[in-house]
């Protein structure tokens, strides 16, 4: 099964690299054939790789699943020809070097010594420690990006790291961790109120507050929406999903103790950002000519030159694209800003179609439910397996949501990758491990299975 | 060579390809659907069941992990004339019924003091309440997992305790309705 699939996505890999080659030096009025080979290094090499890993799988007899790997490596791969398409050779090598070797490296790791998911969760009070380290360090020696945001932490001579994508998996388990051991306790302590609302116990109001409060920090030191969203999205959801909850009532509680603390914070330090402030009057209209409003005075911008551009552009893409696509190389995803990274979703529509757009989101609902499965398999007793699995897949979901949104204008742009996708060493290193946490616990399970 | 012709296959090759990628992997996922272990129990006319003991509460005469045979009506509680003897002091003297109507097992409070606990669920006294295999049922301080007698084990898909019989909404559903029982069932 897994194997089928790998080698058809290899002629996809190669079919797709050879269009985009041919398609971009036709345009340039050249042979359609200058530099095949190396258009087509990245994908054999790429392939190569993926046959190791699947080999790999098959030695360690994981049986149980055979469609997350490939769904994985078919995003990386539609992935690999846009980043290739926009930015050369040049971005392929970074997403490769620096993201794609070194994740499915670190997966592989984790799927043949699943014992380290136990040590992590022993450690995950020292890994949280270093998580709140890094938020502190790059909020304080991070580098500024275009839109005022802290992201990136640059230590010596190596390459910069986007200390937000790791963190957000650092939550994940510290979150897990500290659920997992407030749950057995916890159970018995929730408290009624008014007979319908039951308010959850101490422990879990404290640790509603704590990610808050974690959140309001990273928006303070990075001031970076995107991550913030992702990281509210992820402890409200962990946080759900651990309760021992059976109405909404419950959620609706937590959340407006979550917004509460989180407005405490924001009305001590801050008004509404600027950002937020024009990214939601573009949302309105992007194509107003009003003036962009930053605190009810006008920049002298009008909304349609400023951030609504990018929103126009990515809404022209995805029409320029119908159905079909404009087919690889002959349309123009590079008038829409950060085409690359954030808004990879508007180059693929507008190149490849919007056939291929909705099956791209159907394999992220696919792999969403591939990584849900195990839960109902896990024997009971293993919370924090369970919350890593809830983290990981709203994790993912989160990204995918906000950037399918936000290319359509149905959701005011917020900056985040699109899992294995965008443009991003770190980013996809993330997830790639993320993959192989999820990969390793389906490996551990089917060890305890056996034993039985 | 036409290189138009040649870049309009390779442009509809790859949608091809991905799609034929995409309906393996959804055939993939619907060949392991369709043999999946989430099924209603099919009838047996004689009970399948035994109670493995997940927590003996403060009965010395029974250790966490044995199992008990169960028959087709048991009655559980302290009193001597129970059929199944449960000597913990959160147990009423007449606590529970347990019993397999050839389909199902079903557990019936017997208005005891402490209260029976279905996955939690905490069963209303005199309503029968339906167990599956993976089932944790618990009484006063005592807790029972149901098994299977044939594998002696409960099966993976029903461990979370959220596939009633009744069949009112798939398992796939029920965590969506019932998160917590995900992780404590």
């Amino acid at each position: 099964m897994e194997g089928i699939a790998l080698i058809l996505i290899g002629f996809f890999a190669l079919v797709a690299f050879f269009s985009a080659n041919a398609g971009m030096q036709v345009r340039q009025g050249l042979n359609p054939l200058t530099g095949l080979p190396g258009a087509l290094l990245p994908p054999l090499l790429v392939m190569m790789v993926f046959a190791v890993f699947h080999y790999l799988l098959r030695a360690l007899k994981l049986r149980s699943e055979q469609i997350l790997f490939p769904v994985v490596c078919l995003l990386l791969i539609v992935g690999l020809v846009m980043i290739w398409r926009l930015r050369g050779p040049e971005g392929i090598w970074q997403q490769i070097l620096r993201g794609l070797f070194p994740g499915l490296l670190a997966a592989a790791f984790l799927v043949a010594q699943p014992v380290w998911i136990e040590r992590i969760r022993r450690r995950a009070v020292p890994i949280g420690i270093l998580g709140l380290g890094l938020l502190i360090l790059t909020g304080i020696f991070g580098s500024v990006d275009e839109t005022g945001a802290r992201l990136a932490l640059k230590i010596g001579p190596l390459p910069a790291i986007q200390t937000s994508e790791p963190l957000k998996l650092i939550l994940i388990i510290f979150l897990a961790w500290f659920i997992a051991r407030q749950s057995k306790a916890a159970e018995s302590r929730t408290s009624i109120l008014f007979g319908r609302l039951r308010l959850p116990a101490l422990g879990h109001l404290f640790l509603g507050v704590l990610s808050a409060g974690l959140a309001a920090l990273s928006l303070v030191l990075m001031s970076d929406y995107g991550a913030v969203l992702i990281l509210g999205c992820i402890s409200i959801t962990m946080l759900y999903a651990g309760f021992e909850t059976r109405t909404f009532l419950d959620i609706i509680a937590i959340g407006l103790i979550m917004s509460l603390v989180m407005g405490l914070v924001l009305s001590v330090t801050w008004k509404i950002p600027a950002v937020i402030q024009y990214r939601f009057q573009a949302y309105q209209n992007p194509w107003s000519q009003e003036m962009m409003m930053v605190d009810g005075r006008s920049t002298g911008v009008t909304i349609a030159e400023g951030p609504g551009y990018q929103v126009q552009q990515a809404i022209y893409a995805v029409i320029a694209g119908g159905i079909s696509g404009s087919g690889l190389g002959f349309g123009s995803p590079n008038y829409v800003p950060l085409a690359h990274s954030d808004f990879i979703l508007a180059a693929v529509v507008e190149e490849l179609g919007a056939g291929i757009g909705v099956a791209v989101l159907f394999l992220f609902a696919v792999l969403l439910l591939r990584i849900f499965r195990p839960i109902f398999r896990l024997p009971p007793g293993r919370v924090f397996d369970r919350l890593l699995l809830v983290g990981i897949g709203i994790h993912l979901f989160t990204q995918v949501f906000v950037m399918a949104g936000g290319t359509l204008n149905l959701l005011p742009v917020t900056g985040v990758t699109v899992p294995f996708l965008s443009l991003g060493g770190t980013a996809l290193l993330t997830n790639l491990v993320e993959v192989g946490l999820v990969l390793a616990l389906i490996r551990r399970q089917e060890d305890t299975n056996d034993h039985v | 060579m036409d290189w138009n012709l040649i870049l309009f296959i390779t442009k509809w090759a790859t949608i091809g390809l991905f799609y034929a990628v995409l309906l393996l992997l959804l055939f993939g996922v619907y060949r392991e659907m369709s043999q999946n272990p989430h099924k209603v129990t099919p009838v047996k006319p004689v009970p399948n069941g035994r109670l493995r003991v997940i927590s003996a509460g403060d009965d010395g005469h029974l250790r966490q992990g044995s199992v008990l045979d169960i028959s087709a009506d048991n009655r559980l509680g302290a009193d001597k004339d129970n059929d199944i003897l449960l000597r913990d002091s959160y147990v009423s003297r007449r606590h529970a019924r347990l019993r397999w109507d050839r389909a199902n097992w079903w557990v019936e409070d017997l208005n005891s003091k402490n209260g029976t606990m279905v996955d939690r669920h905490r069963c209303t006294p005199g309503v029968p309440y339906p167990l599956t295999v993976g089932s944790i049922l618990s009484i006063g301080d005592m807790s029972f997992e149901l098994i299977d007698q044939d594998t002696g084990y409960a099966d993976g898909a029903s461990k979370t305790g959220c596939l009633t019989t009744g069949g009112r909404h798939s398992p796939d559903l029920d965590w969506v309705l019932c998160p917590g029982r995900l992780f404590f069932g």
